[in-house]
């Protein structure tokens, strides 16, 4: 199947490879997979304590160059914007971005998944987190 | 014969529907019901009869694919059952992070040159025992299931199969870098 050009664009040179401190509070994780295909796609982001804006993201997915290229852009979306901004990210905007066909539409869902995941994992570990610097009641 | 849309692949193999199968009973059943829908006993027979076989010979193909693949089987069982449910997709994290570190150590090894070829061996050699362990899971699964169509068993066996499925993948990678790298 040929992939659009955008995909190969992100496949050859996928931006925000890597990982972020798991153990940091200001860090999500967010680890997805499809079984079908046997992907696995990990997603973290990094929120800056003081503007609430999310300030890195890095990725590293195990799939095909669609799957590749959707967490690759859902990086490249992620940075600059607030954790609600985020949450609004929707897998559709991923496929017109990449032109992505039919058949590969459920690789821009996992991406979705993965930033969703990624946000949750940073809102729990925020709320465990904050009670703990509250004084306790006596 | 009935319309082949209308029956099962595990009625076209004349197996009850269960999970558990013993392969070798499959493949027998599976050349001996296929020479009795061979062409050749049709060939002067009418030709609806004629089509009525090769449509059972397709519906055979078909069923013989699925049955002998424990995923495929499992999976066509439960759909039969109406037992698909919305999450299937759900893998337990556990899962995840464990085949997203098997993944990273196999891309390093693949990263490497021809030096990595003996690396790659035993890859591919411990993915092969995790498969071997998981379909001997899962035929444990099978038959608690087969006996007690428990729904609580569904979970693990759902689980199982998606680890089959990484793992089968996992392996199915690993030869094509060893395919690669011997053909360099």
């Amino acid at each position: 199947m040929a992939y659009s050009d955008k995909v190969l664009d992100h496949y050859n040179n996928p931006r925000n490879v890597g990982s972020l401190d798991k153990k940091d509070p200001n860090v999500g994780t967010g680890m997805v997979g499809a079984p079908e295909c046997g992907d696995v796609m990990k997603l973290q982001i990094k929120v800056n304590e003081q503007t609430g804006l999310i300030e890195d993201a890095k990725f590293k997915t195990f799939g095909c160059g669609s799957a590749i290229a959707s967490s690759s852009l859902a990086t490249e979306m992620l940075k600059g914007k607030t954790v609600d901004e985020a949450l609004a990210i929707q897998n559709t905007v991923i496929v017109n971005e990449l032109s992505l066909p039919p058949v590969k539409i459920h690789c821009s869902v996992l991406a979705e998944d993965a930033i969703k995941a990624a946000i949750s994992d940073y809102k729990q570990k925020q709320a465990a987190h904050k009670p703990a610097l509250e004084p306790a009641v006596a | 014969m009935e319309p082949a849309s209308q029956v099962s692949y595990f009625a076209a193999l004349e197996l009850p529907e269960q999970l558990s199968i013993d392969r070798k009973d499959l493949e027998a059943r599976f050349y001996r019901l296929s020479r009795t829908l061979h062409p050749d006993r049709f060939a002067r027979a009418a030709p609806e009869e004629q089509q009525r076989a090769l449509d059972a010979s397709a519906l055979l193909n078909d069923a013989y694919r699925v049955l002998r693949d424990p995923v495929a089987r499992a999976e066509y069982l439960l759909s039969l059952r109406g037992l698909v449910p919305a999450d299937s997709k759900y893998v337990p994290p556990e899962l995840l992070e464990e085949v997203f570190e098997l993944n990273m150590a196999l891309e390093e090894v693949k990263m490497g040159d021809r030096e990595a070829i003996p690396q790659l061996r035993q890859s591919h050699k411990s993915f092969q025992q995790m498969l071997a362990e998981t379909d001997h899971g899962l035929e444990s699964d099978f038959s608690a299931w087969d006996s007690t169509q428990n729904p609580e068993l569904l979970d693990r066996l759902r689980a199982r199969l998606n680890h089959r499925k990484y793992i089968s993948n996992l392996l199915r990678e690993t030869e094509k870098a060893l395919e690669s790298h011997v053909s360099d």
